[in-house]
């Protein structure tokens, strides 16, 4: 098994690099996928500590968090793409900054 | 064992760099299928990681709802909201910002990480594999009210996704 901390720096990374691509994409989809990249740091992080902690602690909750992370992102995506494809139809467009529809 | 690098380590390493390259092709990929192929890399990158940190389950669970259902879904919304008429930008005006303010969080992030102590077992050999049945006791006994709610909700959020992309009766 690799130290605890290896895994939380890869994790760590994975999470920046899931920002950076929310920050710096434009299309809507492209964000969503950058926002699941972050899911997956978080839970990937919840599990580790479950794993190396559950003899010390007696309980396996970050693992059933990381399965409820990945019941809600499923929900959470296809919530998501509805409207992506709903805004296409209305203003044919996906990419963030050209919906503006609500800015004052 | 604890001494020295040892075969999971290895492959860790491997999965990680493969994942951590996967995910920077998801973010500066000019293609945005290339994009969603760079991500079912790095989903299989985590859940490899999931394997070697003996949770199967989760693993098994990471392949078939994203690896499969979430993938495809997102390929779909990518292809029905292609724009047609014109090459767009990829990136927004603000990426120096964004690569910034990212570069920002992961230096705290993992300066917060070297800093800290982990009371994590001494030897690697000293952490026990999670079964399959330790995990199932736990979702259906103590957290049996939470599974039962985020079904619920997953279905609740479902019924809206199709509400929300289904044309309006008027529209034709």
């Amino acid at each position: 098994m690799p130290p605890l901390d290896h895994i939380l720096i890869v994790n760590a990374v994975l999470f920046a690099i899931g920002v950076m691509g929310v920050l710096t994409r434009r299309n809507a989809v492209l964000i969503l996928l950058s926002v699941e990249l972050m899911l997956n740091a978080v839970s990937l992080n919840m599990v580790a500590f479950a794993v190396y902690g559950h003899v010390d602690f007696g309980n396996i909750t970050g693992i059933v968090f990381a399965f409820f992370i990945i019941v809600i992102a499923a929900a959470e995506v296809a919530l998501a793409l509805g409207i992506v494809v709903r805004t296409f139809r209305n203003r044919a467009t996906a990419n963030v900054d050209e919906v503006n529809l609500l800015k004052w | 064992m604890e001494d020295g690098v040892t075969a999971t380590q290895v492959v860790f390493w491997i999965l990680a760099v493969v994942m951590l390259v996967s995910a920077i092709g998801v973010v500066t990929a000019g293609n945005i299928v290339y994009a969603a192929l760079f991500f079912i890399a790095a989903l299989a990158g985590v859940a490899g990681i999931y394997l070697i940190l003996t949770v199967e389950f989760l693993a098994l669970v990471q392949l078939l709802v994203y690896g499969s259902a979430v993938v495809i879904l997102i390929l779909f919304a990518l292809m029905l909201t292609r724009a047609r008429e014109r090459p767009q930008a990829l990136f927004g005006r603000s990426r120096p910002i964004g690569i910034a303010a990212s570069l920002g969080l992961l230096a705290a992030l993992i300066g917060g990480i070297v800093a800290t102590t982990w009371t994590t077992p001494a030897t690697s050999s000293a952490i026990q594999p999670v079964g399959l049945q330790t995990i199932g006791d736990a979702i259906f006994t103590i957290w049996i009210v939470p599974f039962i709610i985020v079904g619920v909700l997953l279905s609740i959020a479902l019924d809206g996704a199709i509400m929300l992309a289904s044309p309006d009766e008027d529209d034709n």
